[in-house]
């Protein structure tokens, strides 16, 4: 199947689902279906930004009960899987200003405090050379973080993260060079 | 004769390739290239407690239980409830209307304090354009917004800190 009847189908599928959501008699079962479908991609996505599994764990419900809520206002302009994307970034994005404010320092400072964290983390299991990557990563402008996060490790295609994220694909894939192209040179000069 | 009528048919060979496989063709092969000679590695070495996942549904649907509590149709606490708030609004009527001139609130009351805690912390999901039709730029000048004027210092800071963005601006103007 090729990209384009690949979201075709999707796009069906999704549509099929939309309804079920919002009609009362079918809700349920299709609330359950779409947790089942999404959660570990939305999981991996929120992962990425607020790197421990109990934040994550907490970010990602968050979403579901969000996506719950408010599955009524979703009017279909975009896909259900950027809408979804969509909410879980800006609650992932949302928890790290929050800690951050509650704590009295920058996001920055506290996105440095969560990768010097990791070391101790149990369900952090990386060498030296993937703790590194995640110090580097954190040195980078958030726009490129997250495309980074979303092309090499969760392997999305630039026209999805173009949806999700509503840049062009000409430049999510500057980015994304830029992105790669610091992340060398840290781990280079380490 | 069959071969002829071949020929006839189509003169080009009979091969296909998957929709948009060469304007895709670049990428892939540039990703396959970068990958080989890459440093970073493919694994971020996140991992998650056994059977994170498969528990996931049942933990969330509790959570949506709670929170989505049975409602009675007649329920007795919520009558009260109602009964005694009516009550509040009518004594809070009254003791303003006592004492009208010395309660009244206007906006000026407000701390520029609280606003400004207000804005900070509160999401308001405006779009840039959102606020632009909001806010006259022509006749906007930095003063309106600021009590206290900027300084060299301070801008030369910033841009210091926020170096990344601007090289993210270049490279983006320069496609």
């Amino acid at each position: 199947m090729s990209y384009k009847e690949t979201t075709q189908y999707q796009l069906i599928v999704e549509e099929t689902l939309v309804q079920e959501l919002k009609s009362k008699s079918t809700q349920a079962q299709a609330f359950e279906v779409l947790v089942s479908t999404y959660k570990e991609r939305l999981y991996w996505q929120i992962r990425g930004i607020v790197l421990n599994h109990a934040d994550a764990d907490d970010v990602l419900q968050n979403t579901f009960i969000k996506i719950y809520k408010n599955i009524d206002g979703f009017k279909g302009e975009s896909q259900l899987f950027s809408w979804m994307y969509r909410i879980a970034t800006n609650e992932a994005l949302s928890f790290i200003k929050q800690k951050a404010k509650m704590k009295g320092i920058t996001n920055v400072e506290y996105q440095e405090k969560l990768v010097s964290n990791l070391q101790a983390d149990v369900y952090f299991e990386g060498d030296e050379i993937q703790l590194q990557l995640q110090k580097a990563i954190a040195t980078l402008p958030e726009k490129q973080k997250l495309v980074f996060n979303m092309k090499y490790f969760q392997e999305l295609k630039y026209e999805e993260i173009s949806k999700i994220l509503d840049t062009s694909v000409g430049g999510l894939k500057a980015s994304y060079h830029l992105a790669i192209k610091k992340l060398e040179q840290y781990l280079k000069k380490d | 004769m069959i071969v002829k009528q071949i020929m006839n048919k189509n003169n080009k060979h009979p091969f296909k390739t998957p929709e948009s496989y060469f304007d895709s063709f670049q990428d892939k092969m540039m990703e396959k290239l970068f990958e080989d000679q890459c440093v970073i590695p493919k694994d971020n070495a996140f991992k998650v407690p056994a059977n994170y996942f498969e528990t996931f549904n049942a933990r969330l649907t509790g959570r949506l239980n709670k929170e989505t509590k049975v409602v009675h149709l007649y329920p007795v606490k919520k009558i009260i409830a109602i009964a005694a708030s009516i009550a509040a609004v009518m004594l809070i009527y009254l003791g303003l209307n006592w004492n009208k001139a010395a309660n009244e609130i206007n906006f000026s009351d407000l701390a520029n304090t609280d606003i400004e805690a207000y804005f900070e912390n509160n999401e308001l999901d405006l779009t840039p354009y959102e606020i632009a039709e909001v806010i006259p730029v022509t006749n906007t000048e930095l003063s309106d917004i600021l009590n206290s004027p900027i300084e060299n210092e301070n801008i030369l800071d910033y841009l210091n800190e926020n170096i990344n963005d601007f090289e993210d601006l270049n490279l983006q103007d320069d496609e």
